[in-house]
């Protein structure tokens, strides 16, 4: 017993563990700057113990018997949660996200959905297959995206449902999407975002002419957050102002600083150096998962893990790309950073999902 | 087999798989490049707006200088008047707030719009709403503090006249800044800024600069809601200067109660000939500054009120004593009269000319009001005889007389410190030219009718007083002023005397004819004390119309202009001037009027009712005809 365990010590990851904690600690600093109370840090903290004791779990788990008679009670169950969610749930700025266990912590039902949603897409894909995606395979796949997406949709969480787009989109891709489709897929995507363009509500304009036309945006308006954001982070420069000296977080000119705009609180306190640091920290945690992924035993082990770099690449993507005003905010949070406890233990449970496919990557 | 594989195309997984890692890879590049733009090359500019986000100046606003007359009365000063105010900045729903301010304020939704959404104001000052809010007003505020945080009750200066109507167009008014003032570059580069109060009209304009101070400005950090955290800089803010006009407040009375009773429009302006100050100056119809004070917010209560102000055709805003022009009949002799002496057309030994009842003119007979033989000078003033002028004109030709009127100060401005003075019309052939393209050529026609102040003459009642004052001093002309001093530092009125060479002769013979009008049984005779040596001359002037019925408006304009004391071995020390419009001969409507105004400044000066009008007023008692002269102050006695 013990030999095994120093050989499976060895053989962790330990860049892949390393990564997320460092990314969440880095967000814990912006949290302690901008939260109303110290309240905030320490559920952070707590969430990043509890990640990791799930993420120990994970790895030592047999992920296939996870992905294979696990995940359809999981998925069915965050479909229920999702259910209650809509009835049930907490409406905080807009939408209903939040469900409260009484006496207890709030979580978000979604986040785990898209975990839950990765392994029911890795399951079918987990049976013994060649060649390229099949419309049939497509069909199916969607099928297990839709209900979901229906429900979250429902609640009134774009954001969220264009991840599971995402999510969908790199499992068509990883599954043998053919390349017309491929090419077809990015077509449509492109006009679908024309054509709906017209049919978005007025805040919803406000926030993608702040990108386009900053100065045409109300300053006073929709676009406020965006044009403060990048105040933030501009003003941070090089070497930003410091930890708990960024003035536009900490005096309240930041909306939801510690929360979808953490990363402005990083780029104003700790500047360009920091920036750089928090994305090398991002990348090595992508690298290492799609390292995991191509040494992966079995296809669906490696469909999971990059199911779980999805989900991730699309979040910084979108997060940061709003920050910095490339984007329209559309309300995803920062991987690890952004304060929110059910995302983070979402995470860590993916990345001991993935320490559990590198570990088992030999074993027949 | 090949079918198979067709439909089977194979895809490389791994190929795939480092696919994705590169665009990952891609998408950092591009927010690092982003994040580099931000952070590094526009660092600077964002670091600006950052500091403007949270560092706001906060105006202390300066106490406007109050006006005095000379004696130190105040005209007008500053009162606190509690006013409900909206801070820009404050307002979370806009639509809801303007909403609120409409309905239990009572203000004008497009006005209000516009005040809260005018980006050029700074939006940490506070709008007004309504000034002097009462009882009602104070309660809804404070009921709804929490709903309504931006809309708040400030203890603030408002302007107060306290005699209402009294020197109105002297003193002016105020209110906002407009738009279009703001553009001018006087205004913009002088640091006005939208939502200041100005004065817009007197001396609340003309002055505004000294009046209004300099604002002070706290600099503080604020958080996102606008609350003030720390006060990094205070300056403090420098009180408007005060000023004491030269008006007194007795006479300026006695000036516009002689109309006001009469219930007529038109102009009295009293001033000292020696240094130009102006006792007073008084244009009916009037009205009462208090209205725009309380009201200096386009959006405010009394907005209608002002409106209405506006809008009367009998037009209460304008100063007819410096906007007005009016023909000017015969006072226009007495500048004629010295003209044609400068220039030896007439000689103090030889000044006879024929009256002839008139002259005829081509086919037209230019009247005279009676026949006077072949009168001189004195006489010619004494009875105000047209014919006399008519030829005296003729002899000077009109390129002389345009060259002497305007040495006297007439046909432009007289630099009163007022706004919106005009320029008077004189005799002139440019003039005509440019006015009469049908008829353009100067005639003798136009010449006869110049001489005695109708045709192309047609100045304000300032321009004449200043050109007549001029020649009775000696040729020494001051520019008329109302302001006497500023204070702190004390600052007096800097003028600058044009001095014009005339001999001791005309200005004696000028005198003389004027004295003689009023005590020698001329035009105005019988009205003025005799102690006080009042010399004048009055002027009716017709109305030029080409409708066949005559109307009212259509009465001829009455003028009385005089001075006092003249033809003594004293300096006059007082002028004159009184025009009512359409009221008929200026010696029966204008020249009683001029006698309270004189009767007043001499009442004051001598401590006794020199007019028995003048009785019980400024504690004084009656005239007692029979007490000698030798036991009070007396006026200086007349050369023989």
């Amino acid at each position: 017993m013990v030999e095994l365990k120093r050989r499976t010590l060895r053989d962790i990851d330990w860049a892949l563990v390393a990564a997320p904690v460092g990314l969440t600690l880095f967000g814990c600093l912006g949290i302690y700057s901008t939260a109303p109370s110290h309240d905030f840090v320490k559920k952070q903290i707590m969430f990043l113990v509890l990640g990791l004791v799930v993420a120990t779990v994970a790895m030592l788990t047999d992920y296939r018997k996870v992905i294979t008679e696990i995940a359809p009670f999981f998925y069915a169950a965050t479909l229920v949660l999702l259910l209650l969610v809509l009835f049930k749930g907490e409406e905080i700025n807009g939408n209903k996200a939040w469900l409260r266990i009484p006496g207890l912590f709030g979580f978000q039902p979604s986040e785990l959905a898209k975990l839950s949603t990765i392994l029911m897409l890795a399951r079918f894909m987990s049976r013994p297959r060649t060649g390229s995606l099949s419309i049939k395979d497509m069909a199916v796949m969607a099928a297990i995206v839709l209900p979901p997406v229906i429900l979250i949709a429902l609640g009134k969480d774009t954001g969220t449902m264009l991840t599971f787009g995402a999510i969908l989109g790199a499992f068509y891709f990883l599954g043998g999407l053919r390349k017309r489709w491929l090419v077809a897929g990015v077509i449509a995507v492109g006009v679908g975002l024309v054509a709906v363009y017209p049919h978005l509500k007025p805040y919803q304009k406000e926030r993608i002419i702040v990108i386009v036309d900053p100065e045409k945006a109300d300053p006073r308006g929709y676009g406020y957050q965006t044009i403060q954001s990048m105040v933030a982070v501009g003003s941070g420069g090089v070497m930003g102002k410091g930890i708990g000296e960024g003035t536009q977080g900490k005096l309240g000119f930041l909306p939801y600083a510690y929360s979808d705009f953490i990363g402005a609180v990083v780029a104003e306190e700790t500047g360009f150096v920091g920036v750089l640091l928090m994305m090398t920290l991002y990348l090595t945690l992508i690298y290492r998962l799609v390292h995991t992924a191509e040494g992966a035993r079995d296809r669906a082990g490696s469909l999971m893990v990059m199911g779980l770099v999805a989900l991730i690449t699309f979040h910084i993507a979108c997060n940061l790309g709003m920050v910095v005003g490339l984007m329209p905010i559309m309300g995803i949070p920062l991987p690890l950073m952004s304060a929110g406890g059910t995302a983070v233990i979402t995470i860590f449970a993916g990345v001991g999902l993935a320490l559990s496919v590198r570990l088992k990557r030999f074993v027949n | 087999m090949s079918n198979q594989s067709l439909k089977e195309e194979s895809f490389d997984f791994d190929l795939r798989l480092k696919g994705i890692l590169i665009v990952t890879i891609g998408i950092f590049v591009i927010l690092g490049i982003r994040f580099y733009f931000l952070q590094v090359a526009r660092h600077h500019d964002f670091q600006q707006r950052a500091e403007n986000n949270r560092i706001r100046e906060i105006p202390i606003l300066a106490p406007r200088g109050a006006i005095y007359d000379r004696n130190g009365k105040t005209l007008v000063d500053n009162t606190p008047a509690y006013n409900v105010v909206v801070y820009p900045d404050a307002v979370k729903d806009f639509a809801q707030t303007i909403d609120a301010l409409v309905r239990y304020f009572g203000v004008d939704r497009e006005q209000i719009t516009a005040e809260l959404h005018n980006t050029r104001r700074s939006k940490s000052l506070p709008i007004l709403v309504k000034q002097n809010a009462n009882e009602a007003d104070r309660a809804w505020v404070a009921a709804h503090g929490l709903d309504y945080s931006e809309i708040n009750i400030e203890l603030q200066p408002q302007r107060r006249y306290p005699h209402g109507k009294l020197a109105a167009h002297v003193l002016g008014y105020i209110g906002e800044i407009s738009p279009r003032q703001l553009e001018d570059p006087r205004y913009a580069d002088a640091g006005y800024k939208p939502g200041d109060i100005i004065g817009l009209s007197g001396i609340e304009a003309y002055y505004d600069k000294e009046l209004r101070g300099e604002n002070g400005m706290k600099r503080v950090i604020v958080d996102s809601r606008g609350v003030p955290l720390e006060t990094l800089q205070e300056i403090p803010p420098k009180k408007g200067r005060d000023i004491f006009t030269t008006l007194d407040i007795d006479i300026q009375q006695v000036a516009e109660e002689t109309f006001d009773n009469a219930g007529q429009r038109g102009v009295a302006i009293a001033m000292n000939p020696q240094n130009g100050e102006i006792l007073a100056l008084s244009s009916r119809p009037a009205y009462d500054p208090n209205i725009f004070a309380q009201n200096v917010i386009s959006a405010g209560e009394k907005r209608a009120e002002v409106r209405a102000l506006i809008r009367d055709p009998e037009h209460p805003l304008y100063n007819n004593a410096i906007q007005g022009r009016y023909p000017t009949g015969s006072t226009w002799k007495l500048l004629m009269a010295a003209a044609a002496l400068e220039e030896e057309i007439i000689t103090p030994k030889e000044s006879r000319i024929v009256c002839g009842g008139g002259i005829q003119m081509g086919n037209r007979f230019v009247g005279c009001m009676g026949n006077h033989g072949s009168p001189a000078i004195h006489p010619a003033i004494v009875h105000s005889c047209d014919g006399y002028f008519y030829r005296l004109g003729l002899k000077m030709g009109v390129d002389k007389m345009h060259e002497w009127v305007v040495k006297f100060g007439a046909g432009g401005r007289t630099g009163i410190d007022l706004p919106h003075e005009v320029k008077g019309w004189i005799p002139d052939r440019d003039f005509k030219r440019k006015l009469n393209p049908k008829d353009p050529e100067w005639k003798d026609f136009d010449t006869v009718l110049a001489s005695i102040g109708q045709g192309t003459v047609a100045i304000t009642p300032i321009e004449l007083l200043h050109s007549v004052s001029g020649i009775i001093a000696e040729g020494r002309y001051s520019t008329p002023h109302v302001m006497k001093e500023l204070r702190d530092p004390v600052e007096p009125y800097k003028d600058e005397i044009v001095e014009l060479k005339l001999s001791k002769e005309t200005v004696d013979i000028v005198s003389y004819g004027a004295w003689g009008v009023v005590n020698e049984g001329g035009t105005a005779g019988g009205l003025f004390p005799r102690e006080l040596n009042v010399g004048g001359k009055t002027g009716t002037a017709q109305v030029i119309a080409k409708e066949k019925v005559r109307g009212k408006e259509h009465h001829d304009h009455g003028w009385f202009i005089c001075f006092a004391p003249l033809h003594t071995d004293e300096k006059p020390e007082l002028a004159v001037v009184v025009l009512t419009p359409n009221g008929g001969f200026g010696g029966k409507v204008s020249a009683p009027k001029a006698r309270q105004i004189v009767g007043a400044y001499y009442s004051k000066k001598l401590n006794r009712a020199i007019i028995p009008e003048m009785a019980g007023r400024f504690g004084l008692e009656s005239p007692k005809a029979e007490i000698s002269t030798a036991a009070q102050p007396s006026a200086p006695t007349a050369r023989q």
